[in-house]
């Protein structure tokens, strides 16, 4: 049974507490969870609520259309164009979960490392004209020790060095991996027949009981989905609970910032946020960590300009927003002639990196992994049968059970390139119910992507043709994905204050008591599942934050 | 939903384009034992009562449901009171679409009278001149509308007004079930992976 959240502690307003951290997600709910165990006073500010554990239905409308748990667009509307030669239109481009725990309340759980060379690509491989490559500020061996604590801090399941090329490790991971679907069968046997490596997913599910949590169950609703069983191990199930026991960290759900305030020297002094009833309160603080995700995080930072920031906090380089990453890929949907079932089970139990980094002589900077997934239920799938299948009649309700039971998606993850001209910024036009500038996305896949992304679809669909597709269904691939959910790149990390935002241990290059901390931070996309690494940067900027706080350096 | 959702897929239109929606726009045996259940499959149905449409208009609406997923040898639309989460949606998360579904109605019935003149209900024609009807008319945005509703209809929460008696998850192949020990499928079972990969994940 999903453990009950403890109470936490309560702390006056008006009085600065050591840190606020915005946003409960993988990474602000760790920046709690790491600061309060080092003894630091820790507000938590949530924008969205707590969901206990008997809201948490099978409901797929409300999950995948009515934005039950997920950011509303009828509240905080958005934005989106191609370039800015196009006036934006409505839309609701960027997804992401609106509750205690961030998106890990309702992510799919893959939890991938980087490997060395996602961090120094750009030196390795060079760059590509149209994009602003450039390594990160820190290694992967900087990193490794945090990826580590993560994996065994909230519960990681997977199998240590299962396939060439793995990155080093410090520890094998905590719980075997979870139970093979058909899916992740399917993907060993394409795998196989090609010559490929593959692998257990690494996923952050617990495939037994883990710190009083329970295994998974199987049920299949996973993406998009709140786990019921607490064995997701998302933020609201592990890293909360734990800041809260703490006894040094209060939370506040439903608490919406809509400023940074500093003052005239340049210092954060906290912040404004609205209460459920919207009502308006400052909470002040020594310092602010922000974590609100590579959309909010830099909207915030534009939202809070002053006469001393009039571009925007932290944006003496101009670079905030700019950059916006999602993960790349390519997609094909394939039916087999026998029961697949990917409908029960976690949606991922297998992957492939064997095409991490793809054949240098095809040019490509970046690459890819995949996996077999039947990741939505029955409303999506009946929906989005592919063009190729009858759409409404008898026919396609007679084609509707085979395909539930019998297709999968074959999914290659990719890397994107970060495109200056891709960003979040503010709309000129329209508000939030709130009052605050909406976000705008600007965004068009780079020339280069769009190549990659084709290559990593013919590689899929080869996958699925020799597990024994009966018949394969390429999804398009187009200028610009449609609707995405991993935000990244927006707040970049960099030694140089000219043309990054945070530093490499993700203070504000601007601001000395300002952190931003998620995947904002990205300097690169990495090739597919960006949680972990999130969270690991997280671990990392905590470990560094809570040592500058009892140093007297913020 | 991966989220990038890359995935899926053109051409899913509807009311209360959503989260999602705007995506789509372009688609252990060793576990403790469990003490308790998941979700409240079993909330209550709301009540059957029009919201939103006229009796007269749900009649229409319904048959157009009815040739989405029709009745055949196994329950459709009509069975699973689709009508009611299509009424109930207008009357709720849907509703910028009460503007274009209450003037679509009239001219649907032109539209009907034209081709089979004398008749002005689309609910007054047969199966076989409703689906010939229908073939014409994919590109409306009331089909779209109606098609989305039908569907989702049939396969959400009965909470919504459809699905009734999980009439939807049966055909598809969804259980009412909150939890599935392995073997899931055909591919999973042991004797299967030895006979494809020579050995057991």
């Amino acid at each position: 049974m999903p453990q009950t959240q403890p109470k936490g502690r309560t702390f006056a307003t008006d009085s600065p507490v050591d840190f606020v951290v915005i946003g409960s997600g993988p990474a602000g709910g760790s920046v709690a969870r790491e600061l309060s165990r080092q003894g630091l006073d820790v507000v938590l500010l949530e924008q969205g609520r707590t969901v206990p554990p008997e809201e948490m239905e099978h409901d797929e409308l409300g999950a995948l259309w009515t934005g039950r748990w997920s950011n509303d667009p009828k509240l905080q509307p958005q934005t989106f164009r191609h370039s800015s030669t196009e006036t934006a239109v409505q839309r609701n481009y960027l997804g992401y979960a609106k509750a205690v725990g961030g998106s890990s309340f309702h992510y799919t759980a893959n939890y991938w490392r980087f490997r060395p060379i996602d961090f120094n690509e750009y030196s390795v491989k060079g760059g590509v004209a149209g994009a602003e490559l450039a390594d990160w500020p820190i290694t992967y061996e900087e990193l490794e020790p945090y990826y580590t604590a993560v994996e065994w801090a909230i519960g990681v399941s997977g199998l240590a060095n299962a396939a060439p090329g793995e990155p080093p490790r410090s520890r094998p991971y905590p719980m075997p991996p979870l139970n093979v679907t058909g899916p992740g069968v399917l993907l060993t046997l394409g795998c196989d027949k090609l010559g490929y490596s593959s692998m257990p997913a690494p996923m952050a599910i617990a495939s037994r009981p883990y710190k009083g949590r329970q295994p998974c169950h199987n049920c299949g609703f996973c993406l998009a989905f709140p786990c019921e069983w607490g064995a997701k191990s998302g933020t609201n199930h592990t890293m909360v609970p734990e800041a809260l026991t703490t006894g040094r960290c209060e939370l506040r759900a439903e608490s919406y910032v809509r400023k940074i305030e500093t003052d005239a020297s340049g210092r954060v002094t906290g912040v404004i946020y609205f209460d459920r009833d919207r009502a308006e309160h400052v909470q002040r603080a020594k310092a602010v960590v922000l974590c609100a995700n590579g959309a909010e995080s830099p909207r915030l930072l534009l939202n809070s300009k002053s006469n001393r920031f009039p571009d925007g906090l932290a944006n003496s380089s101009g670079q905030v927003g700019k950059r916006l990453m999602f993960n790349g890929g390519g997609t094909a949907r394939a039916e087999f002639e026998h029961e697949v079932n990917g409908h029960r089970g976690p949606v991922v139990t297998r992957i492939s990196h064997h095409l991490f980094e793809p054949d240098p002589r095809l040019g490509f900077v970046g690459g890819g992994g995949f996996d077999f997934r039947f990741d939505v239920p029955a409303m999506l799938t009946a929906l989005t049968l592919p063009p190729s299948e009858p759409q409404w009649g008898s026919a396609f309700k007679k084609r509707l059970k085979p395909w539930f039971t019998h297709s999968l998606l074959g999914y290659a993850h990719t890397t994107s390139l970060p495109v200056a001209t891709n960003s979040v910024s503010l709309d000129p036009k329209l508000k939030d119910a709130w009052g605050s500038p909406a976000i705008r996305t600007t965004f068009r896949e780079h020339e280069h992507d769009l190549r990659l992304y084709k290559y990593y679809q013919d590689r899929t669909v080869a996958l699925l043709e020799a597990a024994g597709a009966k018949a394969t269904y390429r999804d398009p691939i187009r200028e610009d994905p449609g609707f995405a959910v991993h935000m990244l790149g927006t707040c970049r990390m960099g030694n140089d204050p000219r043309d990054s935002v945070v530093d490499k241990y993700h203070r504000a290059h601007d601001v000395r008591n300002l952190f931003i901390v998620d995947g904002s931070s990205f300097v690169t996309s990495g090739r597919g599942q960006p949680t972990l690494t999130i969270q690991a940067l997280a671990f990392r900027a905590a470990d560094h934050i809570g040592r500058f706080a009892k140093r007297g350096e913020i | 939903m991966s989220t990038t959702r890359r995935d899926f897929v053109s051409s899913v239109t509807g009311f209360g384009a959503l989260w999602l929606a705007a995506a789509v726009a372009c688609r252990n045996s060793d576990a403790p034992p469990t003490d308790r259940h998941g979700p409240l499959l079993d909330s209550p149905e709301p009540a059957r009562v029009l919201r939103f449409l006229t009796p007269e208009e749900a009649k229409e609406v319904e048959a157009i449901a009815a040739r989405i997923i029709p009745t055949d040898e196994t329950p459709g639309a009509r069975e699973a009171g689709v009508i009611w989460f299509i009424d109930g949606a207008l009357a709720t998360f849907g509703e910028e679409s009460q503007q274009v579904v209450r003037e679509a109605l009239p001219a649907l019935a032109i539209a009907v009278a034209k081709k089979h003149p004398g008749r002005a209900r689309f609910s007054g024609l047969t199966e076989a001149e409703q689906d010939a009807f229908l073939h014409g008319y994919e590109k409306e945005p009331l089909f779209g509308i109606l098609r989305f509703g039908t569907i989702a209809g049939m396969f959400t929460l009965p909470k919504y007004g459809g699905n009734k008696d999980w009439i939807g998850w049966e055909l598809i192949g969804q259980e009412r079930v909150f939890e599935y020990k392995p073997p899931f499928g055909w591919y999973d079972r042991p004797e299967n992976q030895r006979a494809l990969l020579g050995r057991v994940l």
